[in-house]
């Protein structure tokens, strides 16, 4: 039980009438990479915004290493579907946000941020302004900044859903190496089942609203993967199924 | 690579303005020759002449730098005070409601109103000295940068408010490191549209009620059927506004180099 990074217990969250998360309950074990699936305004982005108490739960709840979500307390991470680096401020800079706020010793600082910089490979870029960098480098540079805190939970909302499939490919396999690397605890939502089944070790998939687990789904393929092998269009077939919103 | 191509850039900048104002130049100079309108208006050669000869053979009592000086320290005075108690208040009013509701209404209703309506009033309350000449110049500055820099502290981004509220951080982090930066551009643009209003507000001021300054050149013109005078009254005025606002733009470049670098 002690190894139960997040548990979430028969979670529910209505905006007015609309119901949109109807009793929904799992659990994340630490060290776990999980992709949510499900249609596009199933509540995905709503369950990350429960965990991170941007929306209070209508019932039910979530858990921390046992306890209620505390943002100041629990090391978590939130990458958001948009772009969110600060525009005033250099790659390094940005970089360096999470831990300022966190009153971080300038020493660490600089040291965890050298360290991210160089893993995604932005050390050319140090003292480029996000408006000279291209879309796949702010994204890398909004990862870098969630990494460089050394979250215990990173919470990613289809992160590389605005890139093309080129680059999104080299930023999940970076992910990949990050979190083998780090072994951080990874929730990470997308409505691509093909960018699903390549990054993920478990894969949630939901319903359409009124949302509620169709699955939780332990991914059999090893790694590294290639999408078009036999096997990975089996497992992706398989999940595309389950989820058949159309 | 970059390097060259700026200074490309820079060659053909430099080089259309210099043919465009060399073309101004020679149609004034046409105009002088070939119409009538030579009797009132002085070919630009002659002005520009007279414009250095008055460097050193005053005007009334004064050189022309001492009557520049004379406008410039009214808007200096007026200007800095302006700014600096509207940048604060406008950023106070786009943080706190209370302080938008108590100071918006008022604000929308002297807004409308041209800041040289207020030039009788200033005179009647302030005299005909300086003083109402810094009142008119702050409440000129006062109102365009208070809009600005109320606008700006409301522009901060939810996305970044709530990428940094994820990373922890408490309301005062998210102030100082957020929505400052995020009101800079307004305050800016703020700042260069109250420079232009209060370099109007005392140039029209003195030709109202002054003994020295650049407006006052132009009315003693007037009074003296001196067109040359008011000519070179224009010029400075069109000089001195360019200086300040193009020394306007390089602190902003130089400060919000986030904006401009890379576009
Ligand atoms: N703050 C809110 N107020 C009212 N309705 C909301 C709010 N946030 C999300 N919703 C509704 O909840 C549903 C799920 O939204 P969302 O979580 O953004 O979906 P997804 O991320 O899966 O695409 C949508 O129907 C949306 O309209
Ligand atoms: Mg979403």
């Amino acid at each position: 039980m002690n190894d139960m990074k997040v548990r979430v217990k028969s979670l529910t969250k209505k905006f007015g009438d609309l119901l949109v998360l109807d009793d929904i309950s799992f659990d994340v074990k630490k060290g776990q990479f999980l992709c949510v699936v499900g249609p596009t305004g199933c509540g995905k982005t709503t369950f990350l915004n429960c965990i991170t108490r941007l929306y209070e739960p209508t019932s039910g709840e979530i858990l921390v290493d046992g306890e209620p979500v505390d943002l100041r307390k629990h090391n978590v991470s939130y990458i958001f579907q948009e772009y969110s680096t600060m525009p005033w401020l250099t790659v390094e800079e940005n970089v360096a946000f999470g831990l300022r706020i966190k009153k971080k010793p300038e020493a660490e600082i600089k040291e965890s941020v050298d360290e991210v910089i160089e893993m995604v490979g932005l050390q050319k870029f140090r003292n480029y302004y996000p408006s000279q960098l291209s879309a796949s480098m702010l994204q890398r540079v909004v990862i870098a900044r969630a990494f460089a805190t050394k979250p215990d939970i990173l919470l990613m909302d289809e992160p590389y859903g605005q890139l093309d499939i080129e680059l999104r490919f080299k930023l999940e396999d970076e992910l990949i190496g990050l979190w083998k690397k780090l072994g951080t605890t990874i929730i990470f939502i997308t409505h691509n089942i093909e960018e699903a089944v390549y990054i993920s070790e478990d894969i949630l998939i939901l319903t359409n609203k009124p949302t509620t687990i169709k699955q939780m789904m332990a991914n059999p393929l090893s790694r590294p993967r290639v999408v078009t092998e036999k096997r990975f269009i089996e497992v992706r077939e398989q999940v595309t199924e389950l989820i058949k919103w159309w | 690579m970059m390097r060259k191509i700026l200074k490309n850039e820079w060659t053909v900048k430099i080089g259309s303005a210099v043919i465009a104002l060399a073309a101004f130049c020679m149609l004034w100079q046409a105009v002088t020759v070939f119409t009538g309108m030579g009797d009132f208006l002085p070919g630009p050669a002659e002005t520009f002449a007279e414009f250095f000869r008055r460097f050193v053979k005053p005007y009334g009592k004064a050189v022309l730098p001492m009557h520049m000086w004379s406008s410039l320290r009214r808007i200096l005075i007026g200007y800095t005070v302006a700014s600096a108690v509207a940048i604060v208040l406008g950023i106070v009013m786009g943080t706190y409601r209370i302080a938008d509701a108590i100071v918006m209404p008022l604000f929308n209703i002297i807004r409308p109103i041209p800041p040289v309506a207020w030039i009788p009033l200033a005179i009647l309350w302030f005299g005909i000295g300086d003083a109402s000449k810094y009142f008119l110049v702050f409440l000129a500055t006062f109102l365009s940068v208070l809009q600005n820099a109320y606008a700006g502290a409301r522009s901060a981004d939810p996305v970044l408010v709530g990428a940094a509220r994820m990373l922890g951080a408490n309301d005062g982090f998210i102030f100082r490191t957020i929505t400052l930066p995020c009101a800079v551009p307004y305050i800016f643009s703020g700042l260069q549209n109250g420079l232009t209003a209060a370099w109007g507000q005392v140039v029209a001021s003195e030709m109202i009620r002054s003994s020295a300054g650049v407006g006052w050149i132009i009315i003693r013109g007037m009074d003296n059927n001196d067109i040359l005078q008011e000519l070179v009254g224009i010029l400075t005025i069109g000089i001195i506004g360019f200086i300040l606002a193009a020394s306007m733009r390089g602190v902003e470049a130089k400060l919000c180099r986030w904006t401009t670098r890379g576009k």
